[in-house]
């Protein structure tokens, strides 16, 4: 039954992919973004550019680009410049260059042909589409780990290189990069990081009154005026700083204490309701990591989950692994698949961080793939997964 | 190319349909839609272009055709089939 009254004004001001108008304590940054970028809007045949935005979860790297992205567009329009800005996220594209560069180009050619060439090819079509049309394009390539994690340097060295390649033709491309570890840079090799290294913008982690400011912005926008009280956001903004500065989890947690409240009927979000919403967040598994996961990849990682839970074991053999996946299908009714195609899951899995696999290397009877589950605890990943399976 | 030998084939009109529709499609995509092959696609894509009706634009491997609105007759013929299919949800209304 749906409660007649709710606390919420509008839900979506909560939604992850919400770009708010202003953002408390990124200033700053904005500035700088913007001035690395002001020769697109000036002189932007004459250059690209190239910028890195590092921070920890939730310290708003996507939407500080997202919001510059949409400055920056209108800008743009207004001075007649053709300025396209592009926002991939390579973790829901699986890591591979080549869907990444789709789609791109499916925003300039919506009906662009899905297979049949590769990805270089694809970039070089998608060079011409922006010759074509005169066009500027900023690509922001969010959670470049996963990119980096599937392809290694290469992915990253062509997108960046694509532009070099044609010296003497306009200059089109401007990458911005998204990583939560500049770590992760020591994995490329010197050349392709050589091209990134120059401009980084750190993100720090938000302290709790930062925290506060951004909670009251979206409170505000999201809520009814006096739902909720101040003792409850200030609970929000501890644990979220317990939770290592994190706004994003501080946004969903106000956002479930909220539909805590609406469920009992409550006229306010109390404290009572952050501390019930806070038991039931995950902080490394969070809806949206198993939101872009397909269903035999949930029922394969549920088979895991539960496996991992009967064992003390560290490691699951890969046939292991398929003999609980079987299991699992088994009880949801789902015709399981082979095992090449697990395979591919399990990579998969592994390149968004979900689980690890690695191979055991030549042992007494053969090779296997060996699969640990390292920052999740099993149970956790267990009751989430099967809320998401019913739905 | 005289109007009848355009518009003599089922086939052909079915591909025009279906870039009035849709503005740009490679060749696979057209046959799979109009439920032609691949050859007799293609064929078909060939007359359309001398005709004016259609262009092609080059991507590597890729060839994409499209409607050309640039052509006088194209426009026309765009008109035509937009006139047509609301003809048809009308009547189906008053039917």
């Amino acid at each position: 039954m749906f409660a007649l009254t709710s606390v919420f004004k509008d839900e979506s001001k909560l939604d992850i992919n919400y770009v708010p108008p202003r953002l408390p304590h990124r200033e700053t940054e904005l500035k700088l973004l913007s001035q690395f970028f002001r020769f697109a809007l000036e002189t932007p045949s004459k250059m690209t550019q190239r910028v890195l935005v590092v921070g920890k979860v939730g310290t708003g790297k996507t939407v500080l680009t997202q919001l510059f992205g949409q400055n920056i567009s209108r800008e743009a329009q207004k001075r007649g410049v053709n300025l396209h800005y592009v926002h991939v996220n390579c973790r829901e594209c699986k890591g591979s260059l080549f869907m990444i560069v789709q789609r791109v180009v499916l925003q300039f050619h919506p009906n662009y042909p899905k297979r049949g060439y590769s990805a270089h090819e694809l970039l070089q079509a998608l060079m011409q589409v922006l010759d074509e049309q005169k066009a500027y394009l900023i690509l922001t390539l969010d959670e470049l780990d996963a990119l980096i994690q599937n392809e290694g340097s290469d992915a990253l060295y062509t997108l960046t290189r694509v532009q070099e390649d044609r010296q003497v033709r306009t200059q089109r491309l401007s990458l911005i990069g998204i990583v939560r570890d500049v770590a992760l840079l020591n994995r490329l090799d010197t050349s392709a990081r050589s091209t990134l290294q120059r401009n980084i913008i750190q993100l720090e982690k938000y302290s709790q009154p930062q925290l506060r400011d951004i909670l009251n912005d979206r409170v505000n926008n999201a809520f009814h005026t006096n739902t909720v009280p101040t003792q409850s956001l200030d609970l929000i903004a501890e644990l979220a700083t317990l939770e290592g500065g994190d706004a994003r989890y501080a946004i969903e947690l106000i956002w479930r204490a909220g539909k805590y409240a609406d469920t009992e009927g409550a006229r306010q979000v109390l404290p009572e309701h952050v501390r019930k919403a806070a038991s039931s967040v995950y902080p490394t598994i969070r809806k949206d990591t198993i939101s872009v996961l397909n269903t035999h990849q949930r029922l394969l990682l549920l088979g895991i989950a539960r496996r991992f839970k009967q064992s003390d074991s560290a490691y699951l053999s890969m046939g292991e692994v398929e003999n609980a996946y079987a299991v699992v299908c088994e009880e949801y009714g789902q015709e399981k698949r082979g095992h090449t195609r697990l395979w591919k899951y399990v990579n998969e899995l592994s390149a968004i961080d979900i689980i690890k696999a690695e191979s055991s290397g030549v042992g007494q009877r053969g090779k296997t793939t060996l699969i640990s589950l390292p920052k999740v605890s099993a149970a956790d990943l267990e009751t989430e997964l099967i809320k998401s399976l019913k739905v | 190319m005289s109007i009848e030998t355009v518009f003599s084939s089922k086939g052909r009109v079915k591909i025009l349909k279906i870039l009035v529709e849709i503005g740009e499609l490679n060749i696979s995509e057209i046959a799979r839609r109009a439920k032609l092959n691949y050859t007799t696609t293609n064929q078909h894509l060939q007359v359309l272009e001398t005709s004016g009706l259609v262009k092609h634009k080059n991507f590597g491997r890729i060839r994409i055709f499209r409607f050309n609105q640039d052509n006088p007759r194209a426009r026309s013929i765009k008109e035509l089939m937009e006139e047509w299919n609301k003809m048809r949800i009308d009547k189906h209304v008053d039917g």
